[in-house]
């Protein structure tokens, strides 16, 4: 079980994947919303309903990767840090973002190819996901930013090496489980 | 100025939020690019393809715009910043094979297909962004670089300071056992607050608060993060990276997660100049 949470963490990459993916769900949803918005007001006609149907699309297939590894990172954290509740907060949220967009999807199925414009539904509803993935998105480099969560994570060797080499007091060796 | 454009006020850089946007934007546009390949929709989604770079670019370029101001925020010696030039160069090409992506495909968004040579081009800047891209996670998960930044109301320190302490001119006499050495005139600490300093083996940050000046080892003991690029108040530094804190009279820790106190050094200013002090026979070079 630990090779799958530290394959998931990013371990292999030196890289937490997580924050990786992230990327693309967030720019293709609030580019759908924006290209809502725009065809809403007549501006760009089908193209644009088709972009948006795209992103969408693409960003919940992306959803799905980025959820597991969002999970395996939200699993290194204690229970007892802020950055738990802030990251419960974070997950909640966009899980019900996906599940916004990808209801979506189906909605828009038959009409996408040659509709004009949006529909109103369809357009409310891409709207509420893109603000929350606002929200959420933000929470999200919170808990980085703020909370340094991830931070140094596959880096502790080098930095404890550097702070050797500074004659530093250094962390306490950890005992290997 | 430079700190609404390094994100303060939101507490979250700038420039790690606006990427998003051109990374997403134009692996969607790839994307867009190879359904046209794939399957025979119709010239729409080459059209498509061509919003969504578009969008990208101008985003990109916003982007930049940020990264360079937290780009030159960097230390000089970070063990990040080669990485940090290496991301900048990458994504400088990124930007320009973009720009032109953009301009060419604007003629030919009525086709069926996006035209092979800028579908090449794409499949050349999704990789190479994802290469800079990388580059730039490294820059904040493993360097830790503009982590915790929000917090600091004072400057970075730009640069190390080497004090060479075989050079006796940089001698200022002893004390006991203790080696005092010129680190910098007192004026540098009235307008940096915070100096880096490598002197004889080690590396220390001092810290001056009002009156007291105080001189720790600039590695937390949690993940050795640089205390240097922490906030300092109430007598005690936060590193930047996990929120520990220290008292920087006693290197005691007072809050977590570390559990190591750290190192002290002997600080003083005396005739105008800073003088830091290390143990005489300890000097390790």
């Amino acid at each position: 079980m630990g090779w799958v949470l530290d394959f998931l963490k990013g371990k292999w990459l030196k890289h937490p994947l997580h924050p990786a993916l992230v990327h693309i769900p967030i720019a293709a949803w609030i580019g759908a919303a924006f290209c809502d918005f725009l065809n809403r007001k007549n501006i760009g006609g089908n193209v644009l309903v088709q972009l948006s149907y795209f992103a969408i699309l693409v960003g919940v297939l992306v959803a799905v990767p980025t959820l597991i590894t969002g999970i395996a990172d939200f699993l290194e954290i204690k229970r007892e840090k802020p950055a738990w509740k802030i990251g419960l907060a974070h997950g909640i949220l966009n899980l019900i973002a996906t599940g916004i967009f990808a209801y979506n999807l189906p909605l828009r199925w038959h009409t996408f190819r040659t509709a004009p414009m949006t529909l109103d539904l369809e357009w409310k509803l891409s709207l509420a996901g893109a603000i929350l993935i606002l929200v959420s998105s933000y929470l999200g480099g919170y808990i980085v930013y703020q909370h340094g969560i991830g931070v140094a994570r596959f880096s502790k060797k080098e930095w404890k090496e550097l702070a050797r080499q500074g004659h530093a007091n250094l962390p306490p060796e950890k005992k290997k489980k | 100025m430079k700190e609404l454009f390094q994100g303060k006020p939101f507490r979250h850089p700038v420039h790690t939020w606006l990427v998003h946007f051109p990374i997403g934007l134009f692996m969607l546009s790839f994307a867009l690019d190879l359904y046209t390949w794939f399957r025979d929709f119709s010239s729409t989604v080459v059209e498509a393809a061509y919003y969504s770079m578009a969008v990208g670019v101008v985003m990109a370029l916003v982007a930049a715009v940020f990264g360079l101001v937290d780009y030159l925020d960097i230390r000089r010696d970070h063990p990040g910043k080669a990485t940090a030039t290496w991301h900048m160069l990458i994504n400088i090409v990124v930007i320009l094979l973009y720009l032109v992506n953009t301009y060419a495909r604007a003629e030919h968004v009525d086709e069926m297909k996006t035209p092979l040579p800028l579908f090449l081009m794409s499949l050349a800047g999704v990789s190479l962004i994802s290469l800079s891209g990388y580059l730039g996670g490294r820059m904040v998960y493993d360097e830790g670089i503009s982590v915790g930044r929000h917090r600091r109301t004072i400057a970075t320190p730009s640069r190390t300071i080497h004090v060479n302490t075989t050079e006796k001119s940089n001698a200022r006499g002893k004390e006991g056992k203790i080696a005092y050495y010129f680190v910098a005139p007192a004026e540098r600490l009235e307008k940096k607050q915070i100096l880096r300093v490598a002197i004889g083996g080690y590396v220390a940050m001092i810290a001056k608060l009002g009156e007291e000046i105080y001189a720790v080892q600039d590695f937390c003991t949690h993940r050795s993060g640089p205390l240097s690029e922490g906030q300092v108040c109430e007598g005690q530094v936060q590193c930047p990276w996990h929120n520990s804190r220290f008292d920087l009279k006693t290197g005691k820790v007072t809050q977590g997660p570390a559990k190591v106190e750290l190192k002290t050094f002997p600080v003083r200013v005396k005739e105008n100049e800073i003088q830091l002090g290390i143990e005489a026979d300890e000097s390790q070079e």
